[in-house]
């Protein structure tokens, strides 16, 4: 794994750089109507004022498209990004990248120029793909929050921090150093209230006001770059014996140093979120409330799991228990424990347990005599984007062909009840890709293969999908579009969904 | 399809991570295919290893570790230890409860078989000295088999029980073969070495079945001879002991077989070729394909023969000589019973054919060349299937490019039996890779590599055929690839494991791809 330099809200938070396809097809547009009417009702920083400005442009547009649609029905209306605002955040990076470089310490130079440079290539991925959210509303709604954080907080008055949501699956929100702030949709729809993604954006508002990631790149550079590691190093080059083993423990040492100050780092950060965010009026025992769920979040479950048995058991292909035997693991025994013990890999994590965490903001809590609330800004355009942001994410998934994932979620949201004809079509499309994709031999790069650390209804649909020979995808495929059919015929792209698994050699 | 011969190094890699299906190795210095592979039990993948130096301890030992994953490719163990530097892994395998590692030094001359339990410790170790003429021998033979399929193997898992090694051996002056046992359960160990009757033996382990090892010998009366003796020999697989020895040779027909399944609700079953009873094997053709029920005592139950041209004839185009047109000669590799019955038989075809290379050779060293006058030609893959009373059903020959092998002098006149086998334990030429079936036996696929030079494509490919809900399908996946080399491993069911080595890069990645 590269040295990558963020400070997120995760533990063993890792950045996966995606390419990005931004070829999807645009649906019909009626959401961001609603977020238009939404976002007249909040109050607007430099950012939503822009947004504000194109949402009126495009308003007038998205009347005009509702109306033309009408004999076509909408699957789903997803969330139209400001592309100029994007612009906008990406040159503010861009300008920021270029005040950091000027200036950085000549001595090491070099190394610093090659930290940042990988550093904003992944800031600019962020603000030129279609994975952070700038929609009028949903950005809008963002920086409503933000500015309940900095309005009261004069360390954070002249802040030019960029938040954002991105459409990005894994629980998750980080803070890069520049300003640029991402709260994944993977982390915000599981959240349950204002307080808490209040906590999640103070968290990170502290990292980059303390700033903890220009820091850590220092810190690495300064010393990689001393003189007794230079020498330590040297001396292991020349050694003629054992040279892994001695590599293997000054890398070892150097990482237990890093993983410490980064624990402490994570520690300030709450601490300061906690000073943040207990002028706001939010409630701050959404504090714990969101520790205690990102130590959970990997095992937690949005709707109840779609049972697979049940959704691809068609009366004239009904579902075979074969696609997901499991094969009996010879490995059962083994203690995943030999390679280090609990200590060291206590001393390798980036982030203290939750549960520490806690324990550790726990008597400034306990300290805190008026009770702050849930919900500041809307409790309605909160629980609405958690349903806009799955569905975003699950498309988004799509997108980067992660289609293990996406047709995951596409049967969460079948299973939900909401947005079905969205669900239906989701599936159908993947479906179809899976198809395609496995008869080209390339489906090994867009499906997971069954892992520890993914729930349970996930590993079985992965075992189903590495399971499948051609001949049963295509099968499905025909029989899943076929059940919904009738219910499907007024949705364009079902139908061509459809026409696709009736001629799968075509 | 020319299989490339890598010479056997050593791998070293630091850092590897896995991400989806793909498993990425770096800092890979160099790398000998035997030192990867499948976990076996019996058709099912369990997991892989990779094999590598960790480090240099000092002048003449290096830390060496095994790193075991699951079959999605999770790394699930390193077992690191310190041996020679000369210490190269060959094989692995798995009997459902534990793995042995089969270690060569070749410095001290030793096989050193390593037992593992499933809780990754270490449970036994067995040790195999040779001499220097068993090493000699196993050079120009088993050892010399470094190829990208590792088509000859040589260690065969008991259920729970323990492993049957099989390796060329020296004995005195004769030429001969070693069955080793090496227990599971406790440490024990036995040896079976014949002996006797011959100069030369070829062993070939069949199976285990009921408590007795099922062992084919050819015979040889000089190492010239062409005409060998075929046996079945019977081990008690406790003690090492012979159960039995059972001529196939002698009786109604000759019959070498190839194979033996356990087919029919626990029957065994040995299939192969079989010839006229007066002929002579070293030019007649075979008459056709024969099955042989037998039992843990060496009886016989039953006998069928299924004849070039009648049964098969209707399917396939055949000749009453035996020889299939432009196919020539049948190895069996594997039979294969499905869960309705049906019995599969997994061949693939070689003929002799001129040598220009021999007779140029012969001409100008006034018949003394080293080369036969013939070379043997691998041809097609065939899938013939028989009901449970192996009567054919259905058969079909699946076309491939061909590859040839030349042959030593004075094989001209060497039977197909012991040329088929020669293809495939010592020059390694058959292209077919492994089968598989799934749990139920309700589907199998057969791998097999091939060499395709086409306007869209020329280079390596990796093809299958696949039988699932009574379709057979087949399926090819181009291997070639900007990687230095490519090769391809079992995997689960429907799927291999492809491994590109990228030299430049010093870096292996492997992943996972479906057969359709």
């Amino acid at each position: 794994m590269r040295p990558h330099f963020s400070t997120s809200i995760r533990r063993g938070f890792i950045v996966i750089s995606f390419s990005i396809n931004f070829g999807y097809q645009r649906l019909v547009l009626l959401r961001p109507a609603i977020y238009f009417w939404l976002s007249l009702q909040y109050p607007m920083t430099v950012a939503t004022t822009r947004a504000f400005k194109n949402a009126l442009v495009f308003f007038p547009l998205i009347t005009i498209t509702l109306f033309c649609a009408a004999q076509v029905r909408p699957l789903y209306s997803f969330q139209q990004d400001d592309s100029i605002l994007k612009k906008v955040y990406f040159d503010q990076s861009a300008r920021k990248k270029s005040m950091l470089l000027a200036s950085l310490d000549k001595k090491n130079a070099a190394d610093y120029k090659k930290i940042y440079e990988g550093q904003f290539k992944e800031i600019g991925n962020l603000w030129q793909s279609d994975r952070s959210v700038t929609s009028p509303a949903a950005h809008g709604y963002l920086q409503s929050i933000v500015q309940k954080i900095t309005s009261v907080n004069p360390e954070l008055a002249k802040t030019d921090a960029r938040v954002v949501f991105s459409r990005d699956w894994w629980p998750n929100a980080y803070s890069m150093g520049d300003g640029t702030i991402a709260i994944n949709a993977g982390l915000f729809v599981f959240l349950r209230n204002e307080a808490e993604l209040a906590f999640v954006v103070s968290h990170e508002l502290a990292h980059y006001y303390l700033d903890h990631t220009n820091r850590a790149i220092k810190q690495y550079v300064e010393k990689v770059n001393s003189p007794e590691f230079q020498n330590e190093l040297k001396r292991i080059s020349k050694s003629e014996y054992r040279i892994n083993t001695q590599l293997e423990e000054l890398a070892r040492s150097f990482t237990f140093s890093s993983r410490r100050h980064s624990r402490e780092n994570e520690a300030a950060a709450d601490r300061l979120a906690f000073h943040f965010m207990k002028k706001t009026g939010y409630d701050c025992n959404a504090i714990k409330t969101c520790l205690e769920l990102l130590d959970r979040v990997d095992d937690s479950l949005l709707y109840q799991p779609a049972d697979i048995r049940q959704v691809f058991n068609f009366p004239h292909y009904p579902f075979k228990n074969k696609w997901i035997q499991k094969e009996s693991s010879i490995f059962s025994q083994v203690s995943n424990t030999d390679a280090s013990t609990v200590s060291e890999r206590d001393s390798l994590k980036t982030h203290p347990d939750c549960a520490k965490r806690i324990s550790l903001l726990h008597d400034s809590l306990a300290n805190v005599t008026v009770a702050g609330k849930g919900f500041l800004v809307n409790e309605e355009v909160f629980n609405q984007l958690k349903k806009d942001f799955f569905v975003e994410m699950t498309e988004q998934c799509y997108r980067d062909k992660n289609l293990g994932r996406n047709l995951y979620y596409s049967l969460l949201l079948l299973q939900s009840g909401e947005n079905t004809p969205m669900a239906v079509y989701s599936i159908a499309r993947c479906f179809n890709e899976i198809y395609d994709r496995q008869k080209n031999h390339q489906l090994g790069s867009c499906i997971d293969t069954e892992g520890k650390g993914y729930p349970e209804p996930y590993n079985l649909l992965l075992r189903m999908l590495n399971q499948l020979r051609l001949g049963e995808l295509s099968s499905i495929s025909f029989h899943f579009c076929q059940k919904y059919e009738t219910d499907m015929r007024d949705y364009a792209g079902f139908r061509e969904e459809m026409k696709k698994t009736q001629n799968p050699n075509n | 399809m020319k299989k490339h011969v890598f010479a056997a190094g050593l791998i070293l890699f630091v850092a590897s991570w896995c991400t989806g299906q793909k498993l990425s190795i770096e800092n890979v210095q160099k790398l000998s295919l035997r030192s990867s592979d499948a976990i076996r039990e019996g058709s099912e993948v369990k997991g892989y290893f990779f094999f590598y130096i960790s480090d240099k301890i000092d002048k003449r030992t290096n830390e060496y570790t095994l790193q075991i994953t699951d079959n999605n490719l999770n790394k699930i163990k390193d077992i690191k230890f310190q041996d020679s530097k000369n210490v190269t892994v060959l094989e692995s395998s798995f009997n459902g409860t534990d793995l042995i590692f089969l270690l060569y030094n070749d410095d001290a001359r030793t096989f050193d078989y390593q037992v593992y339990g499933a809780d990754g410790k270490k449970k036994y170790a067995y040790n195999r000295q040779l001499t220097k003429k068993e090493e000699k021998y196993l050079e120009a033979t088993y050892l010399q088999n470094v190829d990208e399929e590792n088509t000859y193997k040589g260690l065969y898992p008991i259920e729970g029980k323990g492993f049957i090694s099989n390796m060329p051996s020296r004995e005195d002056k004769d030429y001969t073969f070693q069955i080793d046992f090496f227990s599971t359960e406790k440490k024990k160990q036995w040896t079976f070495v014949p002996t006797l009757g011959g100069k030369k033996f070829v062993g070939d382990y069949l199976g285990c079945h009921n408590g007795v090892v099922f062992i084919e010998v050819l015979k040889f009366g000089s190492m010239t001879d062409g005409n060998p003796e075929s046996t079945i020999l019977g081990l008690n697989l406790e003690t090492g002991k012979q159960v039995f020895e059972k001529s196939t040779d002698v009786g109604k027909y000759k019959f070498y077989p190839a194979s033996m399944s356990v087919i029919n609700n626990g029957k065994a079953v040995l299939f192969g070729e079989y010839f006229n009873p007066n002929g002579n094997i070293a030019k007649d053709k075979s008459l056709g394909l024969a099955f042989w029920g037998i039992d843990e005592k060496g009886t016989i139950t039953g006998e069928k023969y299924s004849a070039w041209g009648m049964e098969l004839g209707k399917f396939v185009n055949t000749n009453a000589k035996g020889k299939i047109e432009d196919f020539g000669f049948m190895y069996l590799h594997n039979m294969i019973q499905t869960s309705d019955g049906s019995i599969f038989a997994i061949g693939e075809g070689f003929k002799k054919v001129t040598s220009a290379l021999g007779i140029a050779s012969r001409i100008a060293s006034g018949g003394r060349s080293g080369f036969s006058t013939v070379k043997v030609k691998v041809t097609d893959m065939i899938l013939i299937r028989f009901d449970k009373d192996f009567n054919v059903k259905e058969a079909k020959i699946y076309d491939k490019n061909p590859n040839t092998q030349e042959l030593p002098g004075g094989y001209e006149f060497a039977s197909t039996p012991l040329l088929g086998k020669m293809l495939k334990y010592t020059f390694g030429q058959f292209d077919y890779a492994y089968s598989q079936t799934n749990k139920d036996f309700s589907s199998f696929t057969v791998c097999y590599s091939d060499y395709v030079r086409g306007k869209d494509y020329k280079g390596g490919t990796f093809n299958s055929i696949s039988f699932n809900e009574g379709q057979i399908t087949t399926d090819r996946i181009n291997t070639k690839s900007d990687a230095t080399f490519s090769t391809v491993m079992p995997a689960k069911q429907g799927q291999v494991l492809i491994l590109d080595y990228y030299k430049k890069a010093k870096r292996i990645d492997v992943h996972f791809e479906k057969l359709n």
